[in-house]
């Protein structure tokens, strides 16, 4: 049965969030890229720059209708908490790209390749699903996979951090790497974060 | 310390107040240095690529004697300076024949410690045959060591410092696969982590700036999974010069 409503909502949240989705699954995308052609693909670092800056405005867009708004279509912290996530994960973004150019990092390792890949596909589950919250319903795939896929980024990032304390490795190696590796980590574990906000939000709505 | 050029020393020693010490000064002097808690395989050694060795032998246990015996007789380039505490006159000449440079007691002043070291490296180094910098020829590629660079036609490739190390070590071994750690070892002074595309990032470069200046010539070829191998050979269709030589020499008389 439809939910009947006596105050208008602004369902232009739900349009912001897809922006997000889009947003953060571009800067991975170029993440990707980049540290798959580095160190010839430094320039996608000013690409990464302005979608972290695309990311800002949306979460400010977001806050300040949120601040504006009576009714809201979903309860105001999930909104909050969402937007701040989907800030992060594009933040995280950022710094990783950030921390090739200024560690000044020869080559690339492949662990950071796969890293990368998994939060490409995390912020694909994210980008779908954000497209379907308005409906509340069908979205346990999508955070069921990005649960999956942190799970496999946690894997991943452990088993290269371990590597990285192999006897003989220059110490500088590992101290620029393991900073790397933490932070493709956090990206991803803050799609996982974003999945558990909306998982919330179908409960309470549906 | 008045050396002019920086030394590379490793330390062989578990006595952690001497070694902080020799640190300090070692860093004050401007050296690269190492502090190893136990011996390391020669290997290890080699891709260090030290000017000298500071080694007590109480740290190498019972095996000492004959580790100390093969890194004299496998690295003639490398000062070895034994200090240790309590050893006996036998001891000392059986290590100075052996091979070892020079003898220090325990305790000693750091700075002396210093001063033999360099006192070592500068007689290894006014002892090396000029010869050794001569250029190594290959395809159209002129490789010179003294001048840290390689040329074509008298025009420089431009390579880095790295660039070249690589170079010449794949050149030195010419026709022989080098795996990706080896090399590794080899020009980066450390073991490779695993998934490090360094090797491959820097071959690549490499290849680049070659064939920019010698396009009719492919010098390096991947081994897939393993390594890589320098083999110069014109590319196909192309006529070499007849000056141009795919055979890797050694000139021996210095420029």
């Amino acid at each position: 049965m439809a939910r009947l409503s006596l105050l208008p909502r602004d369902r232009t949240f739900f349009d912001l969030f897809i922006e997000a989705g889009q947003n953060a699954l571009h800067a991975a995308r170029l993440l990707d890229e980049m540290i798959a052609a580095w160190p010839d693909a430094g320039g996608l670092g000013r690409d990464i720059l302005k979608a972290e800056q695309e990311g800002d405005r949306i979460t400010h867009e977001i806050v300040k209708r949120l601040n504006s708004t009576f009714v809201t279509p979903i309860d105001r912290e999930d909104i909050y908490g969402l937007a701040t996530q989907m800030d992060d994960i594009v933040d995280y973004t950022e710094e990783a790209a950030d921390f090739m150019g200024l560690y000044k990092i020869d080559a690339p390792m492949e662990q950071a390749g796969a890293l990368t890949k998994v939060l490409v596909a995390a912020c694909e589950q994210l980008a779908e699903g954000l497209g379907s919250l308005r409906d509340f319903k069908d979205l346990d795939r999508y955070w069921i996979e990005i649960h999956r896929l942190e799970n496999e980024g946690d894997r991943i990032s452990r088993d290269a951090v371990a590597s990285l304390f192999s006897n003989g490795i220059d110490p500088m190696v590992v101290i620029r790497w393991k900073d790397i590796f933490a932070v493709l980590e956090n990206a991803i574990d803050a799609t996982e974060t974003a999945a558990q906000i909306i998982e919330g939000i179908v409960i309470k709505n549906s | 310390v008045t050396g002019q050029q920086t030394i590379r020393l490793a330390v062989i020693d578990d006595d952690s107040g001497f070694v902080t010490v020799l640190a300090k000064r070692v860093e004050a002097a401007g050296w690269q240095h190492r502090h190893l808690a136990s011996a390391v395989p020669l290997e290890d050694l080699v891709a260090m690529k030290l000017n000298a060795l500071l080694v007590d032998p109480a740290v190498l246990g019972e095996e000492g004697w004959d580790y100390l015996e093969r890194i004299c007789g496998m690295l003639p380039d490398l000062g070895v300076v034994v200090c240790t505490g309590g050893s006996t006159v036998t001891e000392r000449v059986r290590g100075l024949r052996l091979g070892v440079d020079d003898w220090l007691g325990k305790p000693c002043h750091p700075e002396e410690a210093l001063a033999r070291i360099e006192a070592v490296t500068r007689r290894r180094r006014r002892a090396r045959p000029q010869a050794e910098v001569g250029p190594l020829v290959a395809g159209e590629l002129e490789i010179r060591s003294d001048r840290f660079q390689a040329f074509v036609s008298g025009a420089s490739v431009d390579l880095t410092r790295r660039e070249f190390e690589l170079l010449a070590l794949l050149a030195e071994t010419g026709g022989k696969v080098l795996e990706r750690e080896a090399i590794y070892q080899r020009v980066w002074g450390y073991a490779m982590a695993h998934g490090d595309r360094s090797v491959d990032v820097f071959v690549r470069k490499l290849r680049q700036k070659l064939a920019k200046r010698s396009p009719g010539w492919t010098y390096i070829h991947t081994h897939f999974g393993i390594g890589y191998r320098f083999d110069p050979a014109p590319a196909e269709g192309f006529r070499p010069r007849a000056a141009a030589s795919q055979v890797l020499h050694t000139v021996d008389t210095a420029r």
